[in-house]
């Protein structure tokens, strides 16, 4: 970005080149065009403003105006923002994103408003599932007693606990020697990550069970918004509406890619597995964290969506 | 001044206490949580963010210590070529700038653990605005003996300095 | 501009005596101000930037090689140096280079070795009719060698200003052959000035006497297997390691050597209190003059003006070392761990160098400039160890220097030095 009048300061914890960053990209030459050079976007990649909780206060604060942050730090702070992060809440893919691109999705994205922050769109996060060095898991039978690495969040430990396995929260850079060791028997993630972080070199079973299909979320900062003119407002929605498809397109090449690379390294891929008890183990996990009559509704009507 | 003294002194200390308390009390929580994980096959998730809260606090307030009792690090190059006059004039400006920065640590530590006070924090189950305490009482420690040093100096007391002088009380 | 103001303010008040923390701190408050940010930002940075679990190796690992040095598991090391290697030409300075690369197994503060090794090896010397000024070099440029071999809390500081994705255990790992070579190449230089003073030797003391220290001097050795075999496996977080470090240490000299009173325990609690509050407010505050640094794209124009001046990594790599040295005989070494990784390292990583083989660039050079003037940690507590002016020491250190600089460009030309033992372990 460099000659457009006002320049907007993006955060992203992902790497240049990854697809999020790549879509922010994207949005910023749309919103060039679309105000007449008024407005672009800088990113800064890689975490080099902070991590996503750091840049999510600087964003409330007005110190960044643009941010793409995962949903797992929201949900201490807006409680809409769990629904999307709840296991198996999503059937599929797809499934997420009817539902996110339609009023639930607006729903939840009305929600930032109140915490300074607003809400312009969904990305793609990936949907995580298991893998582990040991077996391959083709019931919650297998996953007895396992002990898997999640992130740092009750809710995923719960989840984890529900299943019959042991959650071990550990940083993500131990994660490969935990693995190799024994400290731990696998971990959870989505295709690629599986792969960059070279776990699939120690834990060769992946089951595709798709626990969590949870989306990223693109803000900006309330305080950056209000400066802008009313015109120039329709033109940043716009500009990260056009930028969604773009993300998509290449979060699906880039899955392709790992899973090509990850299977052809030996990596065996189970996806024959009946996840009905899966879902039926997660009742404990649902009546803990969906409690307000809102959120029950809004599961019932995200469950109710085809 | 030398009353006022005997109460930082003892501010000081009881700061230094709870600190070297806190390091204590890290190294049993994280002995707990290695041998809960290695010994009792168990993991617990509240040890690390638990012990990282601890571990703010003994920064804050030991950095606050630091500046009445000289430890901090610093750059005296220039002060041995300048007369002893400019040299203590150079020292209060210095002591005024680390007042405006420990007020600062006040004010928007303050800001901050507003903000963050209807979170959550994971693991915890506290209000966030705990993570940004110790900001605020480090903050209040630094104004205090920076301003405690401007008064030492002024009724021609010593005040302490990397590498220097030790205070006494 | 907004650098004038963040570089300017820092200087201004580096020179007239703030603290280093404050330095940072404030000259990131008046460039945030300066840019119309909302300051609250500097005051997040500094508490995200010490809130990082990695970051609990720090106090553990001071706190432990406190105990050590006040429990007496340091002495014990240093003894079975002496017996190992007394007997070479330059008898109790080879020694001292042994106990350092001994002590530096346990510690990773190069101003706690040279206190800790310094403070038992200059009196033998002097003793011993070794000229202190020799005795207090040896001790100094020794001690660099605890920042290279594992433990070494500097290498995490290094992992953490690279944004935490460099592993603490390859870091640790590639930090062995250089502190090896260091040792050696001080060792050589430490023969040749002995010889040309003609210093003594010491005698054998023979097979019996040796498995006797050894015996004594086992706990202390068995430390330095946990430590590393804990990280290198990835049993345990470094943290991890760090606190059962300090649980070992605390065990041995109460229980086993009975060589710690609870005075000594108190004092070094509030020693290592001391240490860490100071170090990690660096650090604190470094995390928002860094958050600036990022934001003004520093980094990236600091790429940019290298690659117009060279293209040639050999050159470039150079340049930097020079630059750091310079710098390192100004500032202290975490704070400018801190400050340098994240403009360096992108530049390093531009012109083809690993990002582990860097941090051991770095430490070393860094840990060069903590014996150097006018601003010197490890130099001013030799000094103070031996009890001689800082210029008694400098006129005869060269040899030592030499012998550093030598090392620093082996392991910058040589990245095998540094990598080829990790790879090992993949
Ligand atoms: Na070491
Ligand atoms: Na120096």
């Amino acid at each position: 970005a460099g000659a457009c009048e006002t320049t907007l300061k993006s955060s992203d914890t992902h790497p240049d080149g990854y697809p999020t960053v790549e879509a922010v990209k994207a949005m910023s030459k749309s919103l060039e065009e679309r105000t007449d050079g008024r407005l672009c976007i800088e990113i800064f990649h890689s975490a080099q403003l902070g991590e996503e909780k750091d840049t999510i206060e600087q964003t409330q604060f007005g110190a960044i105006d643009l941010n793409r942050v995962s949903l797992g730090p929201f949900n201490n702070i807006i409680e809409e923002t769990q629904i999307p992060s709840l296991p198996y809440i999503f059937r599929s893919v797809e499934h997420m994103h009817t539902v996110m691109d339609g009023p639930i999705g607006q729903e939840i994205l009305d929600a930032f408003a109140e915490h300074d922050l607003i809400g312009l769109g969904f990305y793609d996060g990936g949907s995580r599932s298991f893998y582990n060095k040991e077996k391959p898991i083709k019931s919650m039978e297998d996953l007895k007693g396992m002990k898997f690495r999640v992130m740092q969040s009750d809710m995923f430990v719960d989840m984890v606990s529900a299943l019959g396995a042991n959650a071990t929260p550990l940083p993500y850079g131990e994660v490969y020697s935990s693995i190799q060791t024994g400290v731990i028997d696998g971990a959870e993630n989505n295709w690629p990550s599986y792969d960059t972080s070279g776990h699939f070199e120690v834990a060769k079973y992946y089951t595709l069970d798709q626990h969590l299909i949870v989306p990223e979320v693109l803000v900006m900062s309330k305080k950056s918004w209000d400066k802008l003119s009313p015109e120039d407002q329709v033109a940043v929605k716009a500009a990260a509406r056009d930028s969604v498809p773009v993300m998509r397109e290449l979060w699906v090449a880039q899955e392709k890619k790992s899973e090509e690379k990850v299977r052809a390294a030996g990596s065996e891929i189970i996806t024959d597995i009946d996840k009905t008890p899966f879902i039926e183990a997660m009742k404990p996990v649902y009546e803990k964290y969906v409690t307000s009559e809102k959120l029950k509704d809004m599961v019932a009507r995200i469950q109710a969506t085809e | 001044m030398i009353s006022v003294a005997r109460v930082t002194s003892v501010m000081a200390r009881v700061s230094l206490w709870v600190s070297g308390a806190g390091l204590v009390l890290m190294t049993v929580l994280i002995a707990c949580q290695v041998f809960w994980r290695y010994v009792l096959n168990d993991s617990i998730s509240w040890t690390e963010p638990g012990s990282v809260m601890i571990m703010g606090w003994f920064i804050f307030l030991g950095a606050a210590v630091g500046i009445r009792e000289g430890y901090h690090l610093s750059f005296d190059i220039l002060l041995h070529v300048v007369s002893h006059r400019v040299k203590l004039m150079l020292h209060t400006t210095s002591d005024i700038v680390v007042i405006a920065f420990g007020a600062g640590m006040v004010v928007y530590g303050t800001q901050l653990a507003i903000n963050a006070a209807p979170n959550v924090l994971p693991s915890l189950g506290i209000s966030g605005a705990f993570d940004f305490m110790p900001i605020v009482a480090g903050g209040v420690l630094v104004v205090l003996f920076s301003i405690e040093r401007i008064a030492r100096r002024m009724a021609g007391m010593p005040t302490a300095r990397f590498g220097e002088t030790e205070i006494e009380d | 501009m907004e650098l004038w103001v963040l570089f300017g303010t820092f200087v201004v008040l580096l020179l007239i005596g703030t603290p280093v923390a404050f330095c940072l701190g404030v000259s990131s408050f008046a460039t945030i101000a300066y840019l119309g940010l909302p300051p609250v930002v500097v005051f997040q940075r500094m508490n995200s930037g010490v809130s990082v679990f990695a970051l609990m190796a720090i106090p553990f690992f001071i706190f432990a090689g406190d105990l050590m040095v006040r429990g007496d598991i340091a002495r014990r090391l240093v003894a079975l140096a002496g017996a190992l290697v007394g007997h070479l030409r330059g008898g109790l300075g080879q020694v001292n280079i042994l106990a350092s690369v001994m002590f530096g197994g346990v510690s990773g503060s190069a101003a706690a070795d040279a206190s800790a090794v310094g403070g038992l090896m200059v009196p033998q010397m002097k003793e011993r009719g070794y000229d202190v000024d020799y005795a207090v070099n040896i001790t100094v440029v020794g001690s660099i060698i605890a920042l290279m071999i594992p433990p070494s809390h500097n290498m995490i500081i290094y992992s953490i200003s690279a944004g935490g994705k460099i592993s603490i255990a390859d870091l640790f790992t590639a930090g062995i052959i250089p502190g090896a070579v260091l040792a050696l190449s001080l060792m050589v230089a430490a023969y040749f000035v002995a010889k040309s003073r003609g210093y003594p030797t010491e005698p054998f003391p023979g097979g019996r006497a040796m498995l006797g220290l050894l015996a004594n001097a086992v706990p202390g050795l068995v430390l330095v297997a946990i430590i590393f075999g804990g990280v290198r496996s990835g049993i345990f977080t470094a943290s991890e390691s760090s606190n059962i470090a300090v649980v070992y240490a605390m065990f041995v000299t109460f229980f086993v050597y009975r060589s710690l009173s609870w005075a000594d325990f108190v004092a070094a609690t509030m020693a290592a209190v001391r240490t860490t509050a100071m170090v990690l407010m660096v650090i604190g505050c470094a995390g928002a003059f860094g958050w600036l640094l990022a934001y003004t794209r520093v980094p990236a124009s600091m790429v940019m003006m290298l690659k117009g001046i060279s293209d040639n990594p050999i050159v470039i790599l150079l340049l930097m070392n020079l630059v750091l040295l310079v710098l390192g005989t100004f500032m202290d070494m975490s704070p400018l761990i801190v400050i340098t990784t994240p403009i360096f390292l992108p530049v390093a990583v531009a012109f083809g160098v690993d990002p582990v083989h860097f941090g051991v660039i770095l430490v070393l050079n860094l840990g060069i400039g903590l014996c150097t003037p006018p601003v010197g940690a490890v130099l001013f507590v030799g000094c103070a160890v031996g009890k001689i002016p800082i210029w008694q020491a400098m006129r005869t250190i060269w040899p030592f220097y030499g012998a550093a600089f030598a090392t620093l460009m082996l392991v910058t030309y040589i990245p095998q030095l540094s990598l080829w033992l990790p790879a090992q372990f993949h």
